[in-house]
């Protein structure tokens, strides 16, 4: 009796420690983030979610405390967009999908929803239901982006002059990229950002250029982007607001450098990238693309990898489209797009008939 | 008129019974009537509504009296009466504070939209929100660049709301119309999130900078947005609403010519500068060579003495944004000072002090030594 109340009482003390373990070993503190606004979400290791908040210019690492290895299952809502403004007590319109992300060892789906007053919720989907995200009284910490004017700052009629905004947030090896747009000035700010965060903000602030056809060099903001090896080496995969899709080798991304990437493709006129992810089948990957007025954009990482010998030249031009070849996909209007195994992903599509539908795809689209 | 209790006339009880007998009937009565007049007071007071809870003009909660609860075993749950599925309870939280029953949803109540309270799935209380006034209309209060005239290749273009606005909707809601009437399709960039200052008051929109670029796909297939001698008229819908579901009190437009295109930096050096004597409270004044772009204009300048000294005061610029005016907040002294230009600051056209918006490597291959500021010196005397 008096060894079962030993064991017991000595489980329950290694649970504590560990539970104390886990939020120091992350700098964790329990309390309730201020979080104004969710504009890009991605995960990190052990159910952490990162939360990027363009309005404060701040962002969250929170623990879901959702970190059970679990296998990943199709996952199909109807009408999502109505069955979330009904659980909120408003109509579709007052609310926006902002982003969604896959936890990765859970495989719970993850979506940040900003209703029309602006205020932001974040729920995550179990099957058919959908729960709202408990943001009280959690384990988190916050780093504030550099470069971000004050809060009070303001102009000369009293309005705040911060405008700017988190465009995509992602984790690769131990570091939180964020890319950023600006209201203010027409540039490229991507930040690496060491986690745990540390107080002495090591984070690299670089100005990335583009060089198109080899004869312009610009500026731009980068919309979204993923990290991928490509022959053997680490690569950010971004996309950006005048859709070229661009490479930089991760090594090369350094506090205060500039660094030059190479345009690889662009994907057309009139459209803007939304979401990138990898995904495999077999022996072979590939690069997906999501678009506002394009359908799903397919690239094979073989095609990429066999492109680069050829990346200090001048682009050969092809009717549609420049650089190397991707397949369209039969599925348009695609809102946010995350990977939920390697082979599978889910998708948030504005079907022909107008209902808002969030569904797995195959294999078979690979 | 002969009074009657109970059908009898009071004259006659009192004739025809003792005294004891008639305040035993008359107070009979009164339970009676106090009974009735209790039970349908409880009655009304279930058919009432909850009282709505108002923060910052937005219905944050409700709460009603916890004796409103029957049974107290069927949970308590809100829900939206929509169109299209009013079975599902909203999230919120349920709080009970002394004897009333408080919930508190997730995001606040919609205005024009109304709520039912459920105890189980017995119906306790339905309660509406009201629509905002048309006093409260949000108006455009500036569109940036004021000027008449912009370069072919300009880039943003600033809207300034009298109060916060619903993100997510200027891609259907602005439009760019060439004088001849058509309409620019795919002018803006449709950029998601939307680029909102904190408040939601100020918004920056591009126009697609894909198209603008030289040599881009974009700008071979589709051309630039903007021709140059050309007029043109950015439109504001009135279907814009507010955070609070208030419409826009107006349509708004804003119409410009463009000249040809603008691919050279701004060069402080250049600029013009009045400058103010010792002794005197007189605005410095400068004026730039060409309009500039609104969005960093309240923060690029700085002055500094000759001991490196932040000089307090505040900036004005023109509406044109052409020429800028400081007021400091003390008496000049003589000396030399440092006017420090940022050189992230933009022209319309997106050149900034450090390097155009694009660049034709295979012409020009000088590269400006980037800096972080530009330094024009003055001497007060």
């Amino acid at each position: 009796m008096y060894f079962l109340l030993a064991v017991i009482c000595a489980g329950i003390a290694l649970l504590a420690t560990t539970n104390r373990f886990a939020e120091s070993k992350y700098g964790f503190v329990i309390g309730t983030p201020e979080i104004k606004s969710i504009s890009a979400l991605t995960f990190g290791p052990e159910g952490i979610l990162f939360i990027g908040d363009s309005k404060s210019g701040v962002v969250f690492a929170m623990d879901t405390k959702d970190a059970a290895a679990t296998q990943a299952t199709a996952i199909e809502i109807k009408n999502i967009d109505q069955k979330m403004a009904a659980l909120l007590g408003t109509t579709p319109e007052n609310i926006t999908i902002q982003d969604v992300a896959v936890n990765p060892v859970s495989k719970t789906v993850y979506c940040a929803v900003q209703s029309s007053d602006g205020t932001p919720v974040l729920f995550k989907i179990a099957g058919e239901k959908i729960e709202a995200v408990n943001t009280k009284n959690v384990p988190f910490s916050s780093l504030t982006l550099n470069n971000v004017p004050a809060e009070d700052a303001k102009d000369r009629r009293g309005t705040s002059v911060r405008v700017s905004a988190i465009s995509d947030i992602g984790f690769a090896d131990g570091k939180v990229l964020v890319s950023g747009l600006s209201g203010q000035e027409f540039n490229s700010t991507f930040r690496s950002i060491p986690f745990p965060f540390s107080d002495k903000q090591d984070q690299a602030t670089l100005e990335i250029y583009h060089a198109a056809h080899g004869k312009y060099e610009t500026l731009a903001p980068i919309k979204t982007f993923t990290t991928a090896e490509i022959g053997g080496k680490k690569y950010l995969v971004a996309s950006y607001t005048c859709t070229p899709l661009v490479l930089f080798p991760m090594d090369e991304l350094k506090p205060g450098k500039h660094v030059k990437g190479r345009t690889v493709a662009e994907m057309g006129s009139g459209n803007q990238p939304i979401d990138i992810v990898t995904v495999k089948k077999g022996n072979d990957s590939f690069l997906m693309m999501a678009n506002s007025a394009r359908p799903v954009f397919k690239v094979k990482y073989k095609s990429i990898e066999a492109y680069q010998g050829s990346l200090t030249t001048p682009v050969e031009e092809s009717f549609a489209t420049a650089g190397v070849d991707f397949v369209s996909l039969p599925v348009t209007n695609v809102i946010q797009m995350d990977k939920l195994d390697d082979s599978r992903m889910i998708l948030l599509q504005r079907r022909s008939n107008g209902n808002l539908d969030l569904w797995t795809s195959s294999e078979r689209y690979l | 008129m002969a009074i009657l209790i109970f059908g009898l006339p009071v004259n006659a009880i009192c004739n025809k019974l003792n005294m004891r007998r008639v305040r035993l009937y008359i107070t009979c009565s009164l339970t009676f009537f106090v009974l009735i007049q209790l039970f349908s007071c409880e009655e009304t007071r279930k058919k009432g509504t909850a009282s709505v809870i108002w923060k910052d003009k937005n219905a944050v909660a409700i709460s009603f009296p916890e004796w409103w609860l029957t049974d107290k075993k069927g949970a308590v749950s809100v829900r939206v009466r929509a169109g299209y599925d009013n079975e599902v309870m909203m999230f919120g939280d349920l709080e009970k504070r002394a004897d009333s029953i408080t919930f508190t949803p997730l995001i606040p109540f919609t205005r024009g939209l109304s709520y039912e309270v459920f105890e189980g799935e017995k119906l306790l209380t339905s309660f509406s929100i009201p629509k905002t006034e048309s006093k409260d209309a949000p108006r455009l209060l500036a569109v940036h660049p004021a000027n008449d005239t912009v370069p072919e290749n300009l880039l943003k273009i600033y809207l300034q709301f009298s109060q916060p606005m619903q993100e997510g909707k200027s891609a259907y809601l602005v439009t760019l119309i060439r004088n001849d009437g058509d309409t620019i399709k795919g002018a803006f960039l449709d950029l998601q999130p939307e680029l909102w200052n904190e408040n939601r008051t100020q918004l920056t929109l591009w126009l697609d900078p894909g198209r603008i670029k030289r040599d881009l796909q974009p700008n071979k297939k589709l051309g630039a947005p903007l021709q140059k001698n050309q007029g043109y008229k950015i439109v504001v819908s009135d279907k814009w609403k507010d955070t609070q579901g208030s419409l826009l009190a107006r349509s708004y437009s804003k119409s410009f010519v463009t000249t040809s295109r603008d691919s050279l930096s701004p060069v402080p050096g250049n600029w013009k500068m009045n400058v103010p004597n010792a002794n005197s409270v007189s605005h410095l004044q400068v004026y730039f060579s060409e309009p500039l772009d609104h969005g960093l204009l309240d923060e690029a300048f700085t002055i500094v003495n000759e001991n490196g000294d932040l000089i307090d005061g505040r900036w004005q610029f023109n509406s044109e944004a052409t020429a800028a005016a400081f007021i400091p907040n003390k008496t000049w002294k003589s000396g030399t000072y440092q006017l420090e230009v940022d050189t992230r600051l933009e022209d319309l056209a997106s050149n900034n002090v450090n390097r155009p918006f694009d660049r034709d490597i295979t012409k020009n291959s000088d590269v400006k030594l980037k800096q972080n500021f530009v330094k024009l010196a003055f001497q007060v005397h």
